[in-house]
Parts: C-alpha cells; structure tokens; sequence
C-alpha cells in the first residue's frame, strides 16, 4: 500500500509546551528552574547568582551603577510524551486504529525521539493491552514499534475503562498526552477520565467524528450491529431519520467540545487519514 | 378444544410438524448483512425502525410457518354441518296402478301423447330439482303399499325413485294403506320442519272405514300439509264439482268422497285437479311455494386441502422478505478509503 510511502514522508514534527517540564533530564524544552544555557531569560546581579562565566559584561558596563549582571537561561529539560489510544470494539469502525491512529502515533513517537522525549504507548480496553503498549523509550525507530503494535492491535471490548489504568501509570509529573480516542463512552466516564488525567497536558484526538453520519444511506434498510456488543438493530433509513441522527451527533460533539473547554483543552480532530499539516498546526499553537 | 381442532384439521405427514421448531430461526438470524457501527447509542430511537424490524422477524416465522403446514398437508377434514334453510320434510306418495300408463285422454300413448306416469316423472323430476334443501321420501301403492325410499338428503336417489315410476304399473288403487305408509315415514322424524305428504294419483278407490279411523289416528299423531295431485283423465269425474244427488256415494264417485274424507282430517289439504301437462306443471309450482318453512338440514363438505393456501401465504411473506432484502444498503464506504484514494494524485504528482 502506499503506507509505506507516506511513512518516509513523515517528518518529525516540533511542538511547543505552555508549560515549563520539571524533571532533570535535559531535553529541548524551556524547563523550571535555572540553567546555565538554553533559552536566555533574564539578567540577574552577579551576588544573586555568582557565576562569572554568565557575566555579561555589554550589560554591566550599561549599568550607571555599576553593577554586574549575570545572564541566566532557562534549562532544557525533556518532557514524557504519552500516547493513550482507545481499543475498544468502536474503534473498529473505518479501520482507524491501522490507519490513521497509528500514522498519528507513530509520528508522535518519532517527534519525540527526535526532540529528545521519553515516548510511552498504551493501548487500552477494558485494560491496559501489554501487547498494544510500549513502556517509555527515547530510542531512535521507536517509532516503527509503536506502528507495528498499533497494526497488529484489533480493537475488541466494551469499556475504555482501561484509560483510566494507564492514566494511573504515567509519571507523577506533568506530561504531554495525547487522549486517542472516538469518545463515545458516557459522558461521566470521560469526565472520569479527563480527572485522572487532571496533572498533565491532554490533548485529545477525536477519532472519526461524524464518519457514521456521513456513511449513512438516504433511503433503505440497513441492519447494525453494535461493534462492542454485537447486538443488532435494523433501521429503516430516510432523509428525517438522517437528519436527525445527524443533529443528534452535532449535539454529542458539542457537548463533548464543551466538557473539554471546561477543563481548557482543545481537541483535534483525526478524520480518516491523518493531516500532518493540520497536527503541526495544532502542536505550533500550543 | 383441542378434540374439535383434531376432529376438523389434519395432517398428512404430522411428523413434519416437528420442523415448526424452525420458525424461531428469524428470531435469532438474520437476513441482512450487519454493519457494525461504534455504539448502537448513535442511532436514535426510531418507533417505524422497530415495528419493521418485528414485521420482517414475523413475516420470516410466518413463512417458516405455512411452508411447514403446506408440506405436512394440512387440509380441513371432511365435515357435516347442519345448516338452517327453507324446504320441508316431504313424501311423494305415488300411484302405481295401471291406468297411470294412460294418457289423458285415458288410453295407451300414442303419437306424441305422454302417458301420466311420464308426465308425472319429468314433473316431478323438475320439482326435486328446484327443492335443493329437502328431505324426500318415496312410496308408491297400489294394490298394496310400496315403501321405496325413507326420508333422505340425497335427492340423486330420490331422483332414481321417480324414474322408475314410468315402469308399467301393477293392478288396483289402495290410498287408503299408501297414505298409512306415507304417515308412517315421519315416524322416526323428530324435526321442526313442515311436513307434506304429495298424493299422485290419477283416481282413487273406497277407503275402508278401518283403515280410515287409522289413517285420522296417524294425521292426529303427526300433523302433515297434504298435497293431492289429481291426474285427471278425461271423462274422469271432478272431484270439486258436486254430483247430481243421486250419484252421491262413494262408490259411484270414490275420488269426490277421498276429497271430502281428506277435508274432515283438520289439516292443510290441498287439491290440485290437473287434466293436462300445464296443469300439473302449475299444480307443482303451488305446492312449490307453499312448502318455504324453516328447515335444518345438514350438508356434507368435503375434505379441503390447505396447502396451496399455506404455499401460497409463504410465497406472500418471502415476497416481504425479498422486498426487504433488496431494499438493503451499506454503509458508504468509510472516509479514511475515500481520502486515502483522494490522496493518491497527489503523490503522483509529487513523483
């Protein structure tokens, strides 16, 4: 297929935290605290902070008082990114997790190798899937790994109550999340969910929203089957049947935008195959 | 119950009866390809989604159903009804002696005279035909009675009886004992129905003073209408026109004083004097309106095989289910395929 020419195509993507990593492994992003190189922040007195090497001396000679000034940087420090993908039953549905979830993950994992980030993989059901993760890397082609556990892994279960496990095993300090998933567990377990994942930057990636709404026919009978629990239901389609279901996601994802702007996250949305462009948007904003 | 049910329905096969099991298949089967979609949470509650849904499940169990009534032949056994119409019980009472072989005109047929015993029959044939709903007996008398045939449904044999009445005759007239016979068929019959007794004849001899406190006796007993077809021949004697005075006793004008006699019985009587085919005919269609009471009578219906219907009530439901089959339609292929294909131009290009 030609996955495995958009695959060379991918590139490593930059992303910018509006949060400064604690932690002491250096990395490449603007951490806490004080470093003695990275990203200059401030000149502070010499007796503050008496490291001669900093001195700058442009600046204290500027100095009507004489005073010398000493540049201080921000430390590079490495941030973990998370990569928590929903493989319950529903995310069968359009081959997603093959297609678009794993680019999607497979180009986060080589973004953060690239920046120097510990990347971890985990793929939930009712649990946390040991074969579908992986456990925190940096190494380079871990990217490959990530894809092929992601290929391999066929979404099956009825809960995604295992995201909430895998919440629990990131590290106690702030991290870089990406919540991938199609959301369509009730609105108080994803409440549940966003809580347990309350210490970290979550973004989560809504996964084939509005992918059934559009596949729907105008007219005809149509026999489903719920890809969780496999019980059937037959339909009979027509343009207000339609119309309806279609208000009716409308106003599930607005709900949903809702629930994450309340706990000031953005989702983005992952349609059918992944928009690299439109990720490198998203990771540039912030 | 279920004695009525097996005493009016049938099978040819029960033992595949056993396959009925099979009509719960549409209830746990389907005809239709799934889809599977995330959450069936998506879908919203449809009332006309559900009621086709059900519909289809019974139409596939209805099918199931009657191809397996069809196969095992179910079919309505043999019935009698007893069925409510109008008619009456009656008894042909018929005159065999032999001047009945006479024409009208009271000598051997000739030419295209008819003789009054075939005119009788073909009459009389033409009246049990127009009488689909009674029950008919016949007997025949002359010098003595003759019981031909009791009270019956099967109007085939009655119509056997009148046939044979143009077989030429035997010797006396004896109404007197002929009408005991005729009373004495409605012994054994209990119903409701008017009764009728229909005197053919074409003359009459003394009754027996005996025979006569016998035959009031009898009419007391069973009340019947009475019918006297009189065939008279010519030269004949009326039996309405009173004779000169002199003339006036049942010997010299025995059929004048059987009218009289069955006058004084106290039951309806009437006399039709025919002297020619018209008359008779005319006769016949009085009698014929005057016997409409109420009569229950029972009517055999035959065995009725069902299982063209059963065939033919599944080939209605599998139409349904065809119907619906082709009015199946996918899911529109997914968007990731379509944008995966969307996205192939451009990488061409980029090549």
């Amino acid at each position: 297929m030609s996955g495995s020419a958009h695959e060379a195509a991918f590139q490593p993507l930059p992303y910018r935290l509006r949060w400064r990593p604690q932690g002491i492994l250096p990395g490449a992003h603007p951490g806490h605290g004080e470093g003695t190189e990275g990203e200059f922040r401030r000149h502070v007195p010499l007796l503050r902070h008496p490291d001669p090497r900093r001195l700058d001396l442009r600046a204290s000679l500027r100095d009507p008082y004489g005073e010398l000034h000493v540049r201080q940087f921000a430390p590079r420090r490495a941030v973990p990114v998370a990569a928590l993908v929903d493989l319950s039953g529903s995310m069968r549905f359009g081959d997603t997790v093959a297609g678009g979830v794993a680019d999607l993950c497979a180009l986060l994992a080589l973004s953060a190798a690239r920046s120097g980030d510990s990347f971890v993989l985990f793929g939930c059901d009712g649990q946390v899937r040991e074969a579908a993760s992986l456990p925190f890397a940096r190494r380079r082609g871990i990217e490959v790994e990530v894809r092929q556990r992601l290929v391999g892994a066929r979404p099956s279960g009825m809960t995604a109550t295992g995201l909430i496990e895998a919440a629990g095993r990131l590290p106690p300090r702030r991290a870089f999340v990406f919540l991938v998933s199609d959301f369509l567990m009730p609105m108080p377990e994803i409440e549940r969910l966003l809580d347990a994942l309350w210490r970290h930057d979550v973004v989560p990636v809504l996964v084939g929203a509005g992918a059934l709404e559009d596949a729907l026919p105008r007219w005809g009978l149509v026999e489903l089957a719920d890809l969780e629990t496999g019980a059937p239901r037959l339909v009979v389609m027509r343009p207000t049947l339609r119309e309806r279901w279609r208000r009716q996601a409308r106003e599930r994802w607005q709900a949903l935008q809702r629930l994450f702007a309340e706990r000031g996250l953005r989702s983005f949305e992952l349609r059918g195959a992944l928009d690299t462009d439109a990720l490198a948007r998203r990771l540039m904003e912030g | 119950m279920w004695r009525r049910m097996t005493a009016d329905w049938g099978f040819d096969h029960p033992l595949l009866l056993a396959l009925l099991l099979l009509a719960i298949l549409p209830f746990i089967a389907s005809a239709f390809v799934r889809r599977g979609i995330p959450t069936l949470g998506l879908a919203p509650a449809d009332g006309v989604s559900r009621a086709v849904s059900l519909g289809l499940r019974l139409a596939g169990a209805l099918a199931i159903l009657a191809i397996v009534l069809g196969l095992a032949g179910l079919h309505r056994r043999e019935q009698v009804i007893a069925r409510q119409g109008t008619g009456a019980h009656l008894v042909l009472l018929l005159d065999r002696s032999s001047s009945m072989d006479n024409s009208f005109a009271d000598r051997a047929p000739s030419g295209d005279q008819e003789a009054k015993s075939v005119v009788a029959k073909r009459l009389l044939d033409d009246f049990v035909a127009r009488r689909a709903r009674d029950r008919i007996g016949v007997a025949a008398f002359s010098t003595s009675p003759m019981p031909v045939l009791p009270l019956t449904d099967h109007h085939e044999v009655v119509r056997a009886a009148i046939a044979a009445i143009d077989r030429p005759g035997l010797a006396f007239t004896d109404v007197g004992r002929g009408l005991a016979l005729a009373l004495s068929s409605f012994a054994e019959d209990t119903d409701e129905a008017s009764r009728a007794i229909l005197l053919v004849s074409d003359g009459a001899a003394l009754i027996d003073r005996r025979v006569q406190e016998t035959l009031r006796d009898a009419v007391a007993r069973t009340p019947v209408h009475l019918y006297w077809l009189f065939l008279r021949s010519r030269g004949a004697k009326g039996i309405f026109e009173a004779p000169p005075p002199g003339e006036n006793t049942p010997q010299a004008n025995p059929e004048r004083h059987l009218h009289l006699f069955f006058q004084s019985l106290g039951v309806p009587y009437r006399a039709f004097e025919a002297t020619s085919p018209q008359a008779v005919e005319q006769a016949i269609a009085e009698i014929d309106r005057q016997e409409t009471r109420p009569i229950t009578y029972v009517e055999r219906v035959p065995r009725r095989d069902l299982a063209r219907l059963a065939f033919a009530v599944a080939a209605a439901a599998l139409a349904l289910l065809l119907l619906a089959k082709l009015a199946e339609r996918s899911l529109v292929r997914p968007a990731s395929a379509t944008a995966a294909a969307g996205r192939e131009p451009v990488l061409r290009r980029a090549a």
